[in-house]
């Protein structure tokens, strides 16, 4: 298929030769030479090193938006299924709620435009990887223009459950065209902080199977047929995964976190992080009766 | 079909072959396969559907081996559009994803296997359509251009190039009441509706224009008589592409 897919010699020799010699030389430059193909060295940002000027967005700004608008802060909690990422969200969201901070959340299929559609392609699994990517492109900027964008004009903080590191990285996983994705999210604002809680596989497993007494098509990645053993299917496609998040963790400073310790253990160091960023004095918290169940 | 020996236009180049091939300054890349791929565009009401229409009626009754594909019309992500529509969800960074979507899901399961399987594809328009509209409403053409990059590129462009007043009243005159999306209402150019889409249809115009020439298209005058635009439009196919690889299969064998 002529494609964003792996073989890459298929961009328009005009459109390349321009992008191309910018990554080249970046690559040249910067001599991590271990890796033949840094898999950071396509990231948007550096790809189109001219349109650093908007530094809010990856790449080109968002048609008919202004960033200057802004006032609130975006943060983004990534990290694989099964590393903890809502329970420390439901959370920190009760904890900036009582610091008196509007808060607004985020995450993936949960667009008024298509989350249920997307719900509705997987259940029915009948939908090709370009598709899904390109539907779960629209989920997102749908929620980015009508929940996100929104909320940060008002000075709210947008606690994101996910965001394009999670979708640019299931895409690459699959083969499709690490540029192409890149491009495809150039307009997606880049957050001021992005947590990563990074867990292992095997323990991602045993969180994901005592939730659901079971673990999914899509989570164990059995639309790849990496194995037909279910088990060896999650990790195999969860260590894809984390291996392209290592990759990313530096190009977009992400702040790691050992996903494994304790919820009070990453929790605190969570608000540690946001009060810094928010210029909030203590971070003090002890979660409510409501919530008080999750603080293991 | 006779016309193949009765070439009178002007036959261009290579047919065939060549063009599948990824070729420098094409906007969309693509690699070799057998089938074949024509594409018609212009704005609405240039008479385009039409023709393709005739075009694709000569081919069957002939015989050949071929498959039509409509913009928008992919069964799984019709209700989302259809949502996004009626409820004025839509931005033009989503109405454009959601178009991509719909074409992605075509590209992938109908257009490319049936290339491959050697076919021609018929397709009542194309990327073409989503760089210029999704371009007058505002998305950067470098993005536009990155999330098509997946599209084989077509043997065949037709642009059906109609004058602005004409087109638009092909439309109005035909139709009660123009839609939101379709009048370009989004774009906050006119409370009028009519207005609003002649206003949308001239910035449409103007896209289609700019890629006459980087993009390869065949102009067409959409306001000569339909048989005689079908006529030109036949032997420009003939002389463009070896029809007689997509002749019924059981004649070959016999």
């Amino acid at each position: 298929m002529p494609d964003p897919e792996k073989p890459e010699p298929e961009k328009p020799e005009k459109e390349k030769s321009e992008k191309d010699k910018a990554e080249k030389l970046e690559k040249e430059k910067a001599p991590a030479a271990a890796e033949p193909q840094p898999p950071v060295a396509a990231k948007p940002a550096a790809a189109q090193p001219e349109e650093d000027s908007s530094q809010s967005f990856f790449g080109e700004p968002l048609v008919g938006f202004d960033p200057n608008e802004i006032s609130g802060s975006l943060i983004v909690i990534e990290g694989m299924d099964g590393s903890g990422r809502s329970t420390q969200i439901s959370l920190l969201q009760e904890w900036l709620e009582s610091e008196g901070f509007s808060v607004q959340t985020s995450g993936l299929r949960r667009s008024n435009l298509v989350g249920r559609d997307i719900d509705q392609l997987l259940a029915k699994n009948a939908v090709t990887r370009l598709t899904l990517a390109l539907m779960y492109s629209t989920d997102f900027f749908d929620q980015v223009e009508h929940r996100i964008v929104p909320a940060l004009k008002s000075g709210a903080v947008v606690l994101a459950d996910r965001y394009v590191f999670t979708l640019i990285t299931r895409g690459v996983v699959r083969g499709i065209n690490r540029d192409y994705l890149s491009g495809l999210y150039a307009m997606a604002l880049r957050p001021h902080l992005t947590f990563w809680l990074n867990v292992r596989p095997e323990t991602a497993f045993g969180r994901e199977f005592r939730k659901a007494q079971a673990i999914s098509y899509w989570e164990a990645g059995r639309d790849m047929s990496l194995s037909h053993d279910l088990y060896w299917s999650f990790i195999r496609y969860q260590t894809m995964i984390k291996r392209e998040f290592e990759a990313m963790a530096k190009k977009h400073s992400f702040v790691e976190l050992d996903g494994e310790a304790s919820v009070p253990t990453v929790n605190k160091l969570l608000r540690q992080r946001i009060a810094e960023h928010l210029g909030i004095r203590g971070t003090k918290y002890t979660p409510s009766s409501a919530l008080a169940h999750l603080w293991r | 079909m006779e016309t193949q020996e009765v070439q009178k236009q002007p036959p261009r180049t290579e047919p065939v072959k060549s063009s599948t091939l990824p070729q420098p300054g094409r906007p969309v890349p693509s690699r070799a396969y057998p089938g074949a791929l024509i594409v018609v565009e212009g704005t609405d009401g240039s008479g385009k559907s039409t023709q393709l229409y005739l075009l694709k009626r000569w081919l069957e009754i002939g015989g050949y081996r071929l498959h039509f594909t409509e913009w928008n019309s992919s069964p799984l992500v019709k209700a989302a559009t259809r949502r996004g529509k009626q409820r004025r969800l839509l931005t033009p960074t989503t109405f454009s994803l959601l178009h991509a979507a719909d074409f992605a899901d075509r590209c992938e399961r109908q257009i490319m296997p049936l290339l491959q399987g050697d076919y021609l594809v018929l397709a009542d328009r194309y990327v073409y359509t989503a760089f210029a509209r999704d371009g007058a409403r505002g998305c950067p053409q470098k993005w536009l251009r990155n999330l098509y990059r997946f599209a084989p590129v077509p043997d065949i462009t037709f642009y059906f190039r109609a004058p602005l007043e004409v087109a638009v009243q092909r439309i109005l005159s035909g139709r009660p009441k123009l839609k939101y999306y379709e009048a370009g209402m989004d774009l906050g150019l006119s409370y009028d509706r009519a207005e609003s889409f002649r206003l949308f249809q001239a910035r449409i115009l103007e896209g289609y224009d700019n890629m006459v020439e980087s993009d390869n298209f065949v102009v067409l005058d959409g306001t000569l008589p339909v048989n005689k635009l079908q006529k030109q439009m036949r032997d420009i196919v003939a002389s463009k592409i070896d029809l007689k690889r997509f002749a019924p299969r059981a004649a070959e064998a016999e």
